[in-house]
C-alpha cells in the first residue's frame, strides 16, 4: 500500500515545482524577467543623464552618474559592460560618451516621458506635481510605435506640461526660443514664462503652490538675497532664489495694443458683451478642445448671463447658445469687452 | 439645386415605421447632430420606437438603430450620439465619426437647432468634409418661430451646397419632405457640392498637398481633404486606417455597393 | 508636389510628409481649423438667419433669471422636489390600500378554492402565500408611487430643468473634486440606479465618472423609494396630526434624498483625494432652451417603458424570492423554521446598528432586486406569527410596534440603511460592464456597505448612549 500522505506530499511538491519553473508564468521566469526589466530602467536612465549632460556640452563621469541616480559604482561597472556590448556607449578618456545608437535609445525615452507627462497632465488630469513620477515609470514600458501612437493620439504636441520641448519621431527639437532664468531676468522688464523646470520636485511644488503657469506674463518687483518679489499685474508672488531659478522667461512678443483692455472672461459682469481674444497657453488638451468646438474662437462675442447662488459657475451667452463655465475655467479665456450701442 | 418643395413629392409616398425590423434594409442612413436637436424625437418618429427622449445634453449615449420604410425602399436608420464636433475625440464622438467614417452610410442626416444655427453649422461643416452625400435637417422650426427667428432655408441649402429642410420633428412637419430628399440625394438625383472651410495660406497648401498624395495613394478616395486635414492635426485612428489599408478596402467597398444601388434603382424604375 | 506623379507612394511615405508639414503650420493648428470652420458657419448663418421682432428677453431667459437666481435657485428646486414627494405620496396612499384588498381578498378566495379542491396545503402554501403573496405586496407597494413619481419627473426632464439644477449645484461637486454632470446621472439614478451608472457617460473624464459610479446608489432608485415612502408614512408621519402628515412624510423622503447627497459628495470627496486623485476636467454644461413638454407621450412612455418594465423586473424577483422566503419560513428544524434560525443568528448584529435579524435577511434575500426588501421582511414577520388579516399601513403600524418591538430608531436606521447600502445585482452587474473591472464593481459594494454599517452603528449608539431608546 502507498502512503496517502506520502502521494499528498509528492503532489504537493510536483504543484510547486512547476509553479517555480513553468517557463513563462513560473516564478523563476518572472523574477528573471522583473530583474531584467529593472536593469533596463536603469540603463536608460543613464543614457538619459548622459543625453542630458551631452546637450549641456559635457560628457558624463562615472562618478556623477553614480552620485546623480544613485547607482553603486560597483553595479554601475556591470551596467557599463551592458551597455558597451549593446553598442549604446563608448569610452572617451575618463568620461563615458553615447554611441549614435545610444542617443536615438536616451532620446526616444525623452520622448516618451514627456509625452506621458503631456498625456497625463491634459488628458488624464493628474495633478502636475504628481506628473514627473508617473511619467517615470510609465517611460520604460513603452515600445517606440505605442510612443508614435500616443503622439498622434496627443495631437503631436510640441511641449510638455513644464514647457520642455518634445523631440518628434526623428528625434529633432522643434525650433524655439530658450528661455532664460528669472534670476537672470532684467528687473522691471516683463517677460512671458516658457518653461517651469519640475526637478527638484520641491522647488516645483512651490511654484505650483505659488498659482504660476506657463504663458503668464511676470514682471520682477524686487530682489534681496532672500527672495524674489514677482507680479503678474494681479497678484504679487514671493519665491525664494533657488526656486526662482527654476523660472525660465522669454521677452513678451511685441508690447502691441493687441493687449490693450484684454481681461480674464470672470471679470465680465452678468450682461456686458465682450469679444474673445485667445484661450491661455496654459489650457491644452481636452479642455482646450471642448472650448474650441463650443464655438469659444477667437472673435466670438460672449457675454455672461446667469450667476448661481454659489457664484460658480457661470453661464454664458455665445453663439446664441447658454453654456455653464467653471470659474478658473473661464479665467483662462481672455477677452475683450465691446462697447454695446 | 434646392429643397424639393412638396408637390414634386409622389403621390404615392408612404412611411412604414418599422421599429427594430433591420435585418433586412436597402439603404443606411445616420442621424448626426449637437446634442439636443431632438435627433431622437426624429428617430423615434420615423421608426416608432422608444428611444428614451429627455431635455439635457447627452442623453443619446451609444448609437440606436431602428428601421423604416419609405416608397418601397427599406432604411436602417442609425442614431449617433449627439456630439459638438468630430474633432475632440472624446468617447461619443469617436463612435460617430467612426460611423460616417467606416460604417459607410449611404446618407448622413446631420439634425440642426433652428434657433442655435451658427453653433450647429461646426459640426455640419465637419460631416460634409467626409462624406458629399448630406442632408441638413433644420429641426425646431416651431421654437424659431416662437423666438422671433426667420430661416431661409434656400440661402442655407445654397451656401452649404447641399438640401437643407426646415422640420418639426415633434409634430412630423417636413419630415416626408426630407424623406424624399434623403432619398434624391442617395439616388443622386439631387448632386451635391458640399462647402470646404479654407484657412490659411500655409494651411490650404499643407492640405493640398498631403491630399493630393492620399489620392495618389488610393485613387477615388472621396474625402482625401478631410483625411489629410486629421493627418496633419494628428488623429491616431487614422493613421491607422491609412497603414492597414482600411481606407483603401472603404473605397473598393463603396463603389461596389454604388454599382448595387445604381442595379437596384434602375430596376425601380422600371417597375 | 513632385510626390504626386509618383507610382511607388506608400501610406509610410504619406504620414512621413505629414509630419515634415506638420512643424510649418504651427502649434496652434487645431485652433486655425476650428476658427475657420467657426468663421464660415458665422458667414452662413448671418445669411440665413433673420431676427423678426427684436425682444431684448425672451421667456426662457427669463425663466432661468429666477431658477438659477443666486437667491430663488435653491429654494426652488427643493420646493420642487418636496412637491413632487409630496404629489406621490398623497397620491399613492388610496391606490396601494386599493390594490392591497383587492390582491389580498383575491390570495384569500383562490388559496380557499385549493384547499376546498383537496390540493396539499404545502402546494397551496406555497403558490398562494408565498409566491402570489411576494408579488401582491410588490405591486400594490410599487405601483401607485412609481406610476406618479415617473410622469412628474419625466416632465421635469423634458422641460429641461435638469441641467439647472447642475448648474444650481456644480459648486458643490466642484468642491468635491467631481463633475457637475454628476446631478444628472443621480437624477438618472432616481430611476434606476443601472440607468444612472449607464448615464454616467455623459462625464468625458475617466476619473469623474468612476467617481459618479460608484457614488450613484446614494439616490434612492424606485426600488427603494417605496420602502422609504412607506416608512415616512408609517412611523415618522403618524407622530403628526393627520392635516400635516403627508407634508411630514415627503418632508422626510426629502431629507433622506439630501442625506444621500451629502453622502454622495462626501464620498466623491474622499475619492477624489485618495484612489482617484485628479484635477478637474473640462466643465462644459449646455443649458439648453426649455421646451413644452408632451404630456401625452409622457404618460405613455413612463408607463410601458419605465413603470411596467421595472414592475416586471420586480416581479421576476419577487416570486423566486416569495417562493423562498415560504420555504424558510415553513421549514421547520428543531421546533423553529429555518428564517427564525437565521434571524436569530443575525438579530445581535442586527441590533447593534439598530436593526434586527429578520431586517438583515430580509436585506441579504432581496440583494437581486431591492424591490422586495420590505415584502420580504413583512413576510419572514407574519410567516412567524400566521398572520391572515389584511396588512394596511395601521395593521402594519401594529404588527412592526406591538409585535416585533420596532422603534423610531428602527425606522430611521432602515431608512437609512436602505439609502446607503449596497446596489442591487443589476446595478453591480452594470458597473462591472461599465468599468470593466471586478475591482470597481467589488469597491461599489464595499464601500456603500461600509458606510451602511457605519453610519447605523453610529446613529444606534448615539441614541442608546443618549438613552432615547
Amino acid at each position: 500500500m502507498v502512503d496517502p500522505i506520502l502521494i499528498l506530499v509528492s503532489v504537493m511538491l510536483l504543484g510547486f515545482a512547476v509553479l517555480v519553473l513553468l517557463p513563462r508564468q513560473g516564478l523563476l521566469a518572472r523574477l528573471k524577467a522583473a530583474k531584467e526589466a529593472a536593469q533596463r530602467e536603469k540603463i536608460e536612465d543613464i543614457l538619459k543623464f548622459m543625453l542630458d549632460r551631452q546637450q549641456e556640452g559635457r560628457f558624463a563621469s562615472t562618478e556623477s552618474l553614480a552620485g546623480v541616480l544613485g547607482i553603486r559604482s560597483k553595479e554601475l561597472l556591470k551596467l557599463r559592460v551592458v551597455m558597451e556590448a549593446q553598442g549604446l556607449v563608448r569610452t572617451e578618456g575618463n568620461a563615458l560618451a553615447l554611441t549614435p545608437a545610444g542617443e536615438q535609445l536616451a532620446l526616444q525615452i525623452v520622448r516618451a516621458h514627456r509625452l506621458w507627462e503631456r498625456y497625463l497632465a491634459t488628458e488624464a488630469r493628474l495633478p502636475l506635481e504628481k506628473v514627473h513620477r508617473e511619467a517615470h515609470r510609465l517611460e520604460h514600458r513603452i515600445s517606440v510605435v505605442q510612443v508614435n501612437e500616443l503622439d498622434a493620439a496627443l495631437g503631436y504636441p510640441q511641449h510638455d506640461p513644464h514647457g520642455d520641448p518634445i523631440p518628434n519621431q526623428s528625434g529633432e527639437f522643434p525650433s524655439e526660443q530658450m528661455g532664460k532664468p528669472l534670476t537672470a531676468w532684467p528687473q522691471g522688464i516683463p517677460g512671458r514664462v516658457v518653461h517651469l523646470e519640475d526637478e527638484p520636485t520641491l522647488a516645483y511644488e512651490q511654484i505650483l503652490a505659488e498659482g504660476l503657469k506657463l504663458g503668464q506674463n511676470l514682471r520682477v518687483l524686487e530682489v534681496t538675497p532672500e527672495r524674489y518679489v514677482l507680479t503678474d499685474g494681479e497678484n504679487e508672488y514671493r519665491l525664494a532664489p533657488a526656486v526662482a531659478a527654476n523660472i525660465f522667461l522669454v521677452p513678451l512678443p511685441e508690447p502691441s495694443d493687441m493687449a490693450k483692455d484684454v481681461i480674464p472672461l470672470v471679470a465680465l459682469k452678468d450682461g456686458q458683451q465682450a469679444e474673445i481674444v485667445n484661450i491661455d497657453e496654459a489650457c491644452q488638451g481636452f479642455t482646450r478642445r471642448r472650448f474650441l468646438d463650443l464655438g469659444l474662437t477667437p472673435g466670438a462675442v460672449i457675454s455672461p448671463e446667469l450667476t448661481n447662488f454659489f457664484g460658480d459657475p457661470r453661464a454664458y451667452r455665445v453663439r446664441g447658445v447658454l453654456i455653464a463655465l467653471r470659474q478658473d475655467q473661464a479665467g483662462m479665456v481672455q477677452v475683450r469687452p465691446v462697447q454695446q450701442q | 439645386m434646392s429643397s424639393s418643395p412638396c408637390e414634386t413629392c409622389p403621390a404615392n409616398a408612404h412611411l412604414a415605421q418599422m421599429g427594430l425590423k433591420i435585418d433586412k434594409y436597402d439603404r443606411i442612413v445616420a442621424l448626426a447632430g449637437n446634442p439636443n436637436t431632438g435627433k431622437s424625437t426624429l428617430f423615434n418618429s420615423l421608426t416608432g420606437l422608444n428611444q428614451h427622449t429627455g431635455n439635457w445634453p447627452g442623453k443619446t449615449v451609444t448609437r440606436a438603430e431602428g428601421g423604416y420604410e419609405f416608397n418601397g425602399i427599406r432604411y436602417k436608420l442609425v442614431d449617433l450620439p449627439g456630439t459638438y464636433s468630430l474633432l475632440s475625440a472624446s468617447q461619443d464622438e469617436e463612435v460617430a465619426r467612426n460611423f460616417i467614417l467606416f460604417g459607410q452610410p449611404d446618407c448622413v442626416v446631420v439634425v440642426t437647432d433652428a434657433t442655435a444655427l451658427e453653433r450647429n453649422l461646426n459640426l455640419v461643416l465637419q460631416v460634409m468634409e467626409i462624406t458629399h452625400r448630406v442632408v441638413v435637417a433644420v429641426n425646431l422650426m416651431d421654437e424659431a418661430r416662437r423666438k422671433g427667428l426667420e430661416v431661409d432655408v434656400r440661402s442655407l441649402s445654397r451656401d452649404l451646397g447641399v438640401p437643407a429642410i426646415p422640420i418639426t420633428a415633434r409634430t412630423g412637419e417636413g419630415v416626408q419632405t426630407l424623406l424624399t430628399t434623403i432619398e434624391e440625394v442617395i439616388s443622386e438625383k439631387i448632386q451635391t457640392k458640399p462647402l470646404r472651410a479654407s484657412g490659411t495660406v500655409e494651411f490650404r497648401q499643407a492640405v493640398e498637398e498631403l491630399s493630393g498624395m492620399i489620392t495618389g495613394l488610393i485613387p477615388n478616395i472621396p474625402n482625401a481633404r478631410w483625411l489629410a486635414i486629421r493627418l496633419l492635426d494628428g488623429d491616431a485612428r487614422v493613421e491607422q486606417a491609412l497603414l492597414n489599408g482600411e481606407l483603401a478596402d472603404l473605397v473598393a467597398n463603396q463603389r461596389q455597393s454604388d454599382l448595387r444601388l445604381s442595379s437596384k434603382t434602375a430596376l425601380a424604375g422600371n417597375q | 508636389m513632385a510626390t504626386l506623379s509618383d507610382q511607388n507612394l506608400t501610406p509610410q511615405d504619406v504620414l512621413a510628409r505629414a509630419q515634415a508639414l506638420r512643424p510649418r503650420l504651427g502649434a496652434a493648428f487645431r485652433d486655425e481649423i476650428v476658427k475657420s470652420l467657426y468663421g464660415e458657419a458665422e458667414r452662413i448663418a448671418r445669411r440665413a438667419v433673420h431676427r423678426l421682432e427684436d425682444k431684448k428677453w425672451d421667456l426662457d431667459q427669463r425663466i432661468d433669471r429666477i431658477v438659477t437666481s443666486p437667491v430663488w435657485g435653491l429654494p426652488i428646486m427643493l420646493l420642487l422636489l418636496a412637491g413632487v414627494f409630496w404629489i406621490t405620496i398623497v397620491g399613492s396612499n388610496i391606490p396601494s390600500q386599493m390594490l392591497a384588498n383587492a390582491f389580498f381578498w383575491l390570495e384569500g378566495v383562490l388559496a380557499g378554492l385549493f384547499t376546498n379542491w383537496g390540493v396539499p396545503w404545502w402546494i397551496t402554501g406555497f403558490l398562494w402565500h408565498g409566491v402570489y403573496r411576494g408579488l401582491a405586496w410588490v405591486v400594490s407597494v410599487m405601483l401607485p408611487p412609481m406610476a406618479i413619481f415617473f410622469p412628474l419627473f419625466t416632465i421635469l426632464e423634458d422641460l429641461g430643468y435638469l441641467p439647472r439644477v447642475a448648474f444650481n449645484l456644480d459648486f458643490l461637486f466642484k468642491r468635491a473634486g467631481a463633475h457637475g454632470k454628476q446631478a444628472l446621472t443621480m437624477a438618472m439614478g432616481f430611476g434606476c440606479n443601472a440607468a444612472g451608472v449607464v448615464a454616467t457617460r455623459v462625464i468625458d473624464s475617466p476619473r469623474e465618472r468612476l467617481i459618479a459610479i460608484l457614488t450613484n446608489n446614494f439616490v434612492p432608485c424606485n426600488g427603494r423609494f417605496p420602502t422609504l415612502i412607506m416608512l415616512a408614512t408609517v412611523f415618522v408621519a403618524a407622530a403628526f396630526p393627520p392635516v400635516v402628515a403627508s407634508f411630514v412624510a415627503a418632508g422626510s423622503v426629502l431629507a433622506v434624498v439630501l442625506i444621500g447627497v451629502f453622502f454622495t459628495l462626501l464620498v466623491s470627496w474622499a475619492l477624489s483625494r485618495t484612489f482617484l486623485k485628479g484635477e478637474a476636467s473640462a466643465f462644459t454644461l449646455e443649458l439648453p432652451p426649455y421646451r413644452r413638454p408632451n404630456v401625452g407621450r409622457i404618460l405613455y412612455t413612463s408607463f410601458i417603458d419605465r413603470t411596467i418594465f421595472v414592475l416586471l423586473r420586480a416581479m421576476q424577483t419577487a416570486a423566486p424570492a416569495g417562493a423562498v422566503i415560504w420555504m424558510l419560513g415553513n421549514i421547520y428544524v428543531g421546533g423553529a423554521s429555518l428564517a427564525n434560525h437565521i434571524a436569530n443568528f443575525l438579530d445581535p448584529f442586527g441590533l447593534l446598528l439598530g436593526l434586527d435579524g429578520v431586517i438583515l435577511l430580509a436585506y441579504i434575500i432581496a440583494i437581486p432586486a431591492n424591490e422586495i426588501v420590505v415584502p420580504t421582511m413583512l413576510m419572514v414577520y407574519m410567516g412567524t406569527g400566521m398572520m391572515t388579516d389584511l396588512p394596511g399601513l395601521d395593521m402594519l403600524r401594529t404588527l412592526l410596534v406591538g409585535q416585533h418591538d420596532w422603534t423610531l430608531l428602527t425606522a430611521i436606521n432602515l431608512m437609512l440603511f436602505s439609502l446607503l447600502h449596497n446596489p442591487c445585482a443589476t446595478t453591480i452587474l452594470t458597473i462591472y460592464k461599465e468599468t470593466r473591472s471586478a475591482k470597481w464593481a467589488a469597491a461599489s459594494v464595499i464601500i456603500t456597505l461600509g458606510l451602511a454599517f457605519l453610519v447605523t452603528f453610529t446613529t444606534a449608539s448615539f441614541a442608546r448612549l443618549l438613552g432615547w431608546v
